[in-house]
């Protein structure tokens, strides 16, 4: 096999185009979010649903690559990142918060994740755990307590199907969420356990940090203040990745 | 209320961390470690010791072998007050690199067990406590006590998955060793998955005297008592952090 480094299929980069630490939004629109946070970022390329920049808050490295909606191309683009370099891999999504204590705008501190995917069945058996490094965790509630956010710290189910467990899904969908809110469950969302299998199996840490944007259970399920919360999603991700740099993770 | 009928134990028998060890008789071993300790309790295979440790009320309570058994002990110590479970057993490694004898901290578990299956559905985390994992890492840092952290393969049939089995062992355990888990027992993902459910903390210690890559290594039985009191030291020192956290000094 040609060992040499070459360009990703998918993300289209090179070792050395990303930070040790990568962020990682579904939407490739939220990439801008976090470009206008940062003191400097460039673009370091764009294909398909997977846009990356490369840049320095405060004098630290970060990038963000945006992975597309759901397991598959989250599976690609975790391992794609690893095969360039990445150490610290973290999913900066939404989510459906399912706690009736959880409000829109609140933060979720991802500890680990219910396997309801099949991407990552292909590479090992679903007895395998879907876990959150905890350095990553710990880095994550630090950077929450720094800005004054509310979060929450816990387990989320990742699955496939957006229209069966969403408030826009068909029939009852809260009947069918009723199951993973009595195990405890904080939110349902579709790539946090697609990137822990796929980074823990390499022994690369990985981590999510979620917006509880719609919750379901909690009353508003419009939440009127979105675009201010998901600046905080990409704030609160920026610090957790300038505290792994303090942790000398990185 | 009435005693639990198997651990034989009403609310206050217990401190709120209670050490469990899978062998009967290292329960009296780990209960050596406290500044006092008296049997409070002994039923089939559940002895429970409660005492002092530099003045936290802690406990062990031995389970048996398996996740059948770890269980009933973990739903029965919840019921009478436990918080945090601190499991101290022992398992073969998985993984060349890891010192003979090696000490484990567990960070979450593969849940090849029954238990698991039956209580939780497909695909749900055993993940350690980050509260105990952050605490035991400290702890083994302080005592200068060497501890690498992983993943467990819980699983049900010792004679399928250990260096004692007459299967091909490096064969059926090839998928967790080349995903990098550490080690093999059958305790962590009950453990792991029954604590986060009842809302306590759950954590686990493995010492292990051999990898099962080379059968041949293995550590002397005085290495073995000196890793399992390492394992016992740390775990005391996180059950006095725990209570650090929850209560102040």
């Amino acid at each position: 096999m040609n060992q040499e480094p070459h360009r990703q299929h998918h993300i289209d980069m090179l070792p050395g185009d990303i930070a040790p630490t990568v962020l990682v939004p579904g939407d490739p629109g939220r990439v801008a979010l976090f470009a206008e946070q940062m003191d400097e970022a460039h673009k370091v390329a764009q294909k398909r649903e997977y846009l990356t920049y490369t840049g320095k808050k405060d004098g630290v490295a970060v990038s963000c690559t945006s992975s597309g909606i759901g397991p598959s191309p989250t599976a690609i683009g975790t391992e794609e990142l690893i095969r360039i370099g990445a150490k610290n891999i973290i999913r900066m999504g939404t989510c459906g918060a399912i706690q009736p204590f959880m409000k829109a705008g609140d933060i979720i501190i991802v500890t680990a994740a219910v396997r309801g995917e099949r991407a990552t069945e292909e590479f090992i058996s679903i007895d395998y755990p879907a876990i959150a490094s905890h350095y990553i965790v710990r880095a994550g509630i630090e950077a929450c307590k720094r800005l004054k956010l509310t979060y929450h710290v816990g387990m989320v189910r990742t699955h496939d199907a957006f229209y069966l467990e969403s408030p826009w899904a068909f029939g009852d969908y809260k009947a069918r969420l009723q199951k993973w809110v009595d195990l405890g469950v904080l939110a349902v969302e579709n790539e946090a356990a697609t990137m822990f299998v796929v980074a823990s199996m390499q022994g690369v840490r990985a981590g999510a940090i979620l917006l509880s944007s719609d919750p379901i259970f909690g009353g508003s399920e419009n939440d009127p203040d979105l675009d201010l919360h998901k600046q905080n999603l990409v704030r609160v991700s920026i610090e957790t990745a300038k505290i792994l740099h303090e942790m000398g993770l990185d | 209320m009435e005693k639990q009928h198997h651990i034989q134990l009403l609310p206050g028998d217990v401190g709120e961390t209670v050490f469990l060890p899978g062998d009967v008789s290292r329960a009296k071993v780990i209960a050596d470690h406290f500044d006092s300790a008296e049997l409070v309790a002994s039923n089939r295979q559940y002895n429970t010791y409660t005492g002092m440790y530099k003045g936290v009320k802690v406990s062990v309570t031995s389970t048996g072998i398996g996740g059948a058994a770890a269980a009933i002990a973990i739903e029965e110590l919840v019921k009478v007050g436990a918080k945090n479970l601190i499991r101290i057993g022992t398992g073969g490694m998985f993984q060349t690199w890891l010192p003979v004898p090696g000490i484990l901290v567990i960070t979450g578990a593969v849940s090849g067990d029954g238990l698991t299956r039956e209580y939780f559905p497909q695909g749900y985390p055993a993940v350690a406590d980050l509260d105990i994992v952050e605490s035991m890492l400290a702890s083994a840092r302080e005592l200068g006590i060497e501890v690498h952290e992983g993943y467990e393969w819980s699983h049900d049939s010792f004679y399928a998955g250990s260096v004692f089995s007459n299967l091909d062992i490096l064969e059926i355990e090839k998928p967790w060793i080349d995903a990098g888990v550490l080690i093999a027992s059958q305790e962590a993902s009950t453990v792991l998955t029954l604590a986060t459910a009842r809302k306590v903390r759950g954590g686990v210690i493995l010492a292990s005297a051999g990898c099962h890559q080379h059968p041949e290594i293995t550590a002397t039985e005085e290495q073995m008592v000196k890793a399992i009191s390492d394992a016992t030291k740390i775990s005391l020192e996180t059950a006095l952090k725990l209570h650090r956290l929850d209560h102040g000094e």
